[in-house]
């Protein structure tokens, strides 16, 4: 029997407590639900085996400042997504992978690992994925610290 | 990847398959170790493609990250813009017109049509069969021609906008794609009664590049490739957008959780849209194509879903209320089914190769569109000097 | 001297020989492009004289000013000497072949074989082209070009014997010789080594759907890779006289020969009959996908030796002999 999405946000409340920071449903099939990024594996374990939502559509980073706000977009029967919104420091950005829960993430983790510099702890082969290999270390594209000029600069660097 | 256990330790060969290969219609590289003809690994590197999109969205305007968005993959353009202009629509709070989303479903579902059938013409040839390659690809240029007809381009149409459609679609084009489709239908049950019934086809596709149903879903595929394998998901039946929730029409399974039925899920998907674009022709409420809509976007962030022709495509928004978003993701259909590829492939013969990658329709651009490159010099050649060596000298 | 030098002379270098052969390899390479075209929808080749019909010539030329290169790493003196044998090696076949009346240009008893053995001989040089170079689509090529010969070869040769065994001869004039006397074609005899022989020239010429050897989508150009201007032509070059000789012989052996038929010269005769079987291959090669190198040895050792054997004992029991 499909879960509605209030049914969802019962179970992840009545499960965990206090430890959802936040939980709203904007609109129809759309969950948004801030954790604290300690907590996820757990949570990420419970949806998956008790809720049944296997699939994870993506995981995105976004820079905060001084956090790195990583979501991971769970889908539960395709039709309704929940996000899980938990962030990270910015001077020490690590959270454990969640491979071992759900084997299709270790493409976005290196995706984000390589974006963002987001350590993923545990991961089978944390490597860059899409970026050059002569790419300069420890520059992480999408952070908001590296504008546009900034990259330009640094590709004209190293093409010369 | 993780290799097989059994090969482990054993001497195998490496073959690059890409960045430049025949089988590749774009660059990437996947590189696969072979032990005899059996492939014992395989290893993606991505990112050829890659053009920065995301970045460079952040510091461009919503109107014009339209464009940008509609750039993003050249077979699948509509597809990421109405993923686009529907989340920004909902992040304005605009409900566009019920004609607009009508017509976003009509090309939407033409341009379904045309991706798979170049999708069956590549397929074709991957396993040599050229006849079929030339023969779909013929039939394409119906489907592309009627495209040009409504939107005046074949490949980046420019339809959508934010706030609706920017070209109406008159009663006389409306009958005009309904001829051309019949045709085009024709056509495909005719090849749909080939690939069902040709040895030769059967005998390459059967049994190649096995993806079971627990993988598929462990793995996060998507779009015909999940279908393929016994698990009907698609967002236009499960997350209606558009006008997908007022038109009937089947998803389509298969559960042969191979190449055949990756194959006979596309053809009848071609079907299926075909039935889809007739009905919103025939229902095609009267009304205005757009409704106008703020510069500024509120604060907010909205996850915007559809099924493009090659899987579930999510886009993620996320606003600060001025006229640039503050961070913009795009998840393509193809990067989700890499991971199954590895899959699909470990176990198999070289003679494979190419059609077992073709097998998930891989779009490079859409997946690798998030690096960024100079603007002068886009181009890198990633192999190093002892790469080069290597490939000249061992053998 | 007219008798002993020049008549001779001008009948290996023009007609029946190399002038005379080289234009049937560009035209039959024409009529083959041309048809698979308009299978598939497409035009062909269509600028270069009328329809086109200079085309594959003018590809040559083409071919032939480029820059000739030797890459690094390559056994030089295998990579300069295959394509030479690849072309020269059917064009000595052909020689065997009686195009124009009852006996070829070359012919003795037992010239059958050395025809087999070309055969073979082709295939090796092809293993070595790819063999000697450092590609590894090259290597990979080349080592599916000989397994694929594991395949085909037997049944091929005891397709050949067929019409031998028929006839009483061991030369390809005598079998022809034979088919005229009777006027009967082999072919109506014996269906099933028609059907072999056509089969496993498919496979010699590497043609779908046994182009496993240069399947373009999985190995590049396979053994051909790393070749390019005067050596491409030239093999290439080969490959069209490869289908000449395909063709010519299965005309020899199975249709009839160079019968004269009312007043058309035998050699016209011949010529119709060359290019139907090269319809025939065409069209074979338009309509089916290529098979993998496993099923296709599979293949050929499960059904088509015991097919070929089968037509042998059908002729020693008198049915079709």
């Amino acid at each position: 029997m499909m879960m509605t999405e209030n049914e969802i946000v019962e179970s992840l409340k009545e499960s965990f407590g206090d430890k959802i920071l936040e939980i709203e449903s904007p609109r129809e099939r759309r969950i948004f639900s801030r954790i604290k990024q300690e907590d996820l594996k757990k949570v990420v374990a419970f949806i998956r085996d008790d809720l049944q939502i296997t699939h994870l559509s993506t995981i995105t980073a976004s820079d905060l400042g001084d956090e790195i706000e990583l979501i991971y977009h769970f889908v539960y029967e395709g039709a309704i997504v929940l996000s899980l919104v938990t962030e990270v420091p910015m001077d020490e950005p690590k959270i454990p992978t969640i491979v071992d829960i759900i084997p299709g993430s270790q493409l976005y983790e290196r995706e984000v690992y390589e974006m963002m510099g987001v350590v993923f702890e545990g991961h089978p082969n944390l490597e860059p994925l899409l970026l050059p290999e002569d790419w300069p270390k420890g520059v992480y594209p999408l952070r908001k610290e590296y504008d546009l000029e900034k990259l330009r600069e640094l590709n004209k660097d190293d093409t010369a | 990847m993780t290799p097989r256990k059994d090969t482990v330790g054993r001497k195998t060969t490496s073959i690059p398959v890409g960045p430049q290969h025949p089988a590749l219609k774009e660059p990437e590289s996947f590189t696969f170790e072979i032990d005899g003809e059996t492939i014992v690994d395989v290893i993606p590197r991505l990112g050829y493609v890659h053009r920065g999109i995301e970045k460079a969205m952040e510091s461009r305007t919503y109107i014009q990250n339209l464009y940008l968005a509609e750039r993003i993959c050249g077979i699948c353009s509509h597809s990421h813009t109405t993923c686009y202009a529907q989340g920004v629509e909902e992040l304005l709070d605009v409900k566009i017109p019920d004609r607009a989303n009508f017509i976003r479903v009509i090309i939407a579902e033409l341009e379904r049509i045309h991706s798979h059938m170049l999708w069956l013409g590549v397929a074709a040839h991957e396993i040599g069969f050229d006849t079929l390659f030339m023969h779909s690809w013929l039939d394409r240029e119906l489907v592309m021609d009627l495209l040009e007809l409504i939107s005046g381009n074949r490949v980046n149409y420019a339809m959508n906008t934010i706030g609706g459609v920017r070209r109406n679609i008159s009663d006389d084009g409306g009958q005009k794609v309904k001829d051309s489709l019949a045709d085009v239908e024709e056509r495909m049950k005719h090849y749909v009664e080939v690939i069902k019934t040709d040895q030769s086809i059967r005998q390459r596709t059967k049994n190649i590049g096995p993806l079971n149903c627990t993988p598929a879903a462990d793995l996060c595929a998507a779009g015909p490739t999940l279908r393929a394998s016994g698990i009907a998901r698609d967002v236009r039946k499960d997350d209606p957008y558009a006008a997908y929730g007022e038109i009937p029409f089947d998803v389509i399974s298969y559960d042969g959780c191979d190449l055949f039925s990756r194959t006979l899920v596309r053809c009848e998907e071609i079907l299926e849209a075909i039935k889809i674009t007739d009905y919103a022709i025939d229902n095609l409420p009267e009304g205005a194509i757009r409704v106008r809509a703020a510069r500024k976007v509120p604060e907010g962030r909205v996850v915007s879903r559809l099924e493009a022709p090659r899987g579930e495509l999510i886009h993620y928004c996320k606003s600060n209320g001025t006229d640039t978003p503050e961070r913009y993701k795009v998840r393509a259909p193809t990067l989700a089914n890499v991971l199954a590829l590895g899959n699909m492939l470990i176990g198999g013969n070289v003679a494979d190769i190419p059609i077992v990658l073709a097998g998930i329709d891989p779009c490079f651009s859409c997946m690798d569109r998030m690096a960024f490159v100079d603007t002068k010099s886009d181009k890198r050649w990633t192999w190093t000097q002892e790469d080069l060596q290597r490939y000249a000298l061992k053998c | 001297m007219l008798d002993t030098v020049v008549i001779p002379l001008v009948m290996f270098l023009i007609f029946p020989g190399v002038a005379f052969l080289l234009a049937m390899a560009f035209f039959l390479e024409w009529i083959d492009r041309k048809t698979v075209a308009r299978i598939q929808r497409r035009y062909g080749p269509l600028h270069t004289g009328p329809s086109g019909i200079l085309q594959p010539f003018a590809d040559f030329l083409k071919l032939l000013q480029k820059e000739d290169i030797i890459p690094t790493g390559v056994d030089k003196k295998v990579f300069i000497l295959a394509p030479i044998l690849i072309s020269a090696l059917p064009l000595t076949a052909l020689f065997l072949i009686p195009f124009a009346g009852p006996s070829a240009l070359v012919w003795f008893e037992g010239d059958l074989f050395l025809i087999m053995f070309i055969f073979t001989l082709i295939v090796l040089v092809v293993f070595l082209a790819g063999y000697c170079t450092t590609s590894r689509f090259s290597v990979i090529g080349s080592s599916r070009a000989a397994l694929q010969m594991l395949g085909y070869e037997i049944p091929m040769g005891l397709a050949m014997i067929g019409p031998a065994l028929l006839a009483g001869s061991l030369s390809i004039s005598g079998i022809g010789q034979w088919q005229m006397d009777n006027g009967i074609w082999t072919v109506l005899l014996q269906p099933l080594g028609f059907a072999i022989l056509v089969t496993c020239m498919l496979a010699e010429l590497e043609f779908v759907p046994f182009d496993i050897p240069e399947a373009e989508t999985e190995i590049v150009g396979g053994w051909r890779t790393e070749y390019g201007g005067r050596k491409l032509a030239l093999l290439k070059l080969g490959h069209d006289l490869e289908l000449v000789l395909a063709s010519a012989l299965i005309t020899a052996l199975y249709l009839g020969g160079a019968q004269q038929i009312w007043i058309i010269p035998s050699i016209f005769v011949f010529l119709a009959k060359m290019l139907l079987v090269t319809l025939l291959f065409s069209l074979l090669r338009a309509v089916f996908a290529r098979m993998s190198i496993a099923q296709m040895l599979s293949g050929m050792w499960k059904y088509m030796v015991p097919l070929a054997i089968i037509q042998i004992l059908l002729i020693q029991l008198g049915i079709g002999g």
